[in-house]
């Protein structure tokens, strides 16, 4: 799993959300490494809903513009489960070795 | 603002969207605009900004992703236009075969020229680069479609360094042509929704490539048109079985082929008769039925 599709999934894992909250979910959780392109958060979405792991919501209408949302379906919170049981797994895996070399597994960031 | 209401940058990302098929955008084009625009309230900017580099290129990969389609990675798209990236990823696939075969003939050849003192000077280290699409053949079917993308570009570098030669150019263009369609086929069908192809029947082709390209190496001449004769063999196999991907693939092959035998007609080459017996069939090979008008369906 990318991780703009592991951020997407995370950010519809709170509540359904209309693209443009997606992009500013992303945004957020990832605290400004990622920057969804429209184009991008199309690819991701789309394939999200081939797989079953989201599916639209409601529309509605903002100020004269259309707004789709998206939500996870149960298969979209396994595989989130899934996906952060692995990533989980890695990072104990990499702290037990850092520690193994009397260094500290959670650097402060400058 | 304009009279109808619609500001000039809507504009410009509405005309930029028209890249995405016309089935796609009837869904999903107002929902776009409306991130677009999202929060974008200063006249000036309404007027006067152009969408930028950056969602330019993600709106240029989307559309490649759902012209070229693969099959399973997008829901709604009309049947007519599924098969149209399988064609691409087939024909793709067909042109690294036939570098496959060429790599093999062009090893056979270095093999025998290296005892020979009278060629042995010929060979320059550019000859690797013949090697191109065996690595791109095995990297693709590995799952590395960045590393098989770049080596598939190998004949087309190998056939750049005879630019400096202008009265090469048209023999250059006739004889690369299926390499550059390969590496450009290569790119466009393989983006990131599109699936692995299917490892063990693909070894069995490139397998047969090979060998093919063994005995070819050592027939010097003949290479040609065996290539052209395989061809109308797979299309026939192709349509006997009804597998409508892989004729129309063949097809676009054939008609790849034709070019550089219509070349050797035209200029008289000493096989005339048999190049002339194959443009014919290539010609058949091209505009004959993909599929029997009692199957049922199409086989994608």
């Amino acid at each position: 799993m990318s991780e703009q599709t592991f951020l997407v999934l995370t950010a519809l894992a709170e509540e359904p959300l209309h693209g443009y909250a997606i992009v500013q979910a992303v945004e957020q959780l990832s605290e400004g490494r990622m920057v969804l392109r429209v184009g991008t958060l199309y690819g991701v979405l789309d394939r999200l809903v081939s797989d079953g792991l989201a599916e639209r919501d409601r529309e509605e209408v903002h100020q004269g513009r259309l707004r789709r949302y998206y939500k996870l379906t149960d298969s979209g919170v396994r595989a989130l489960q899934a996906e952060v049981a692995r990533l989980s797994a890695n990072v104990r895996a990499a702290s037990a070795v850092l520690r193994g070399r009397g260094v500290q597994p959670w650097a402060s960031r400058a | 603002m304009g009279e109808s209401g619609v500001r000039n940058l809507e504009r410009r990302y509405r005309t930029l969207l028209k890249v995405l098929p016309k089935w796609y955008r009837r869904d999903r084009e107002e929902e776009m605009v409306g991130i677009f625009l999202a929060e974008r309230n200063d006249d000036l900017d309404l007027e006067h900004s152009w969408p930028g580099w950056g969602e330019t290129f993600a709106v240029l990969g989307l559309a490649v992703r759902t012209h070229l389609a693969a099959g399973a990675a997008l829901t709604g798209v009309p049947g007519k236009v599924v098969w149209r990236g399988e064609v691409v990823r087939a024909l793709g696939m067909i042109g690294l075969l036939l570098g496959l075969f060429y790599g093999v003939a062009a090893i056979v050849n270095l093999a025998v020229a290296y005892g020979n003192p009278a060629f042995a000077p010929g060979i320059t280290w550019w000859w690797l680069l013949e090697l191109g699409p065996i690595v791109a053949f095995a990297a693709l079917l590995s799952g590395r479609r960045t590393l098989a993308k770049i080596a598939a570009a190998a004949p087309v570098v190998l056939a750049l360094g005879s630019l400096g030669q202008p009265q090469y150019m048209l023999l250059w263009g006739v004889f690369q042509l299926p390499s550059i369609v390969t590496f450009v086929c290569l790119c466009l069908g393989f983006h990131r929704e599109a699936p692995t192809p299917p490892v063990r029947r693909l070894v069995w082709w490139g397998g047969g490539a090979m060998v093919l390209g063994l005995l070819g190496g050592f027939a010097t001449g003949a290479g040609l048109l065996a290539v052209g004769l395989i061809t109308v063999i797979v299309r026939v196999v192709a349509f006997v079985r009804g597998d409508v991907v892989l004729g129309r693939a063949v097809s676009l092959f054939a008609v790849l082929q034709l070019v550089p035998l219509v070349f050797l007609v035209v200029a008289g080459s000493e096989i005339l008769v048999p190049a002339a017996g194959l443009a014919l069939l290539l010609v058949l090979t091209a505009v004959a039925p993909v599929r029997r008008p009692s199957a049922q369906g199409f086989r994608v």
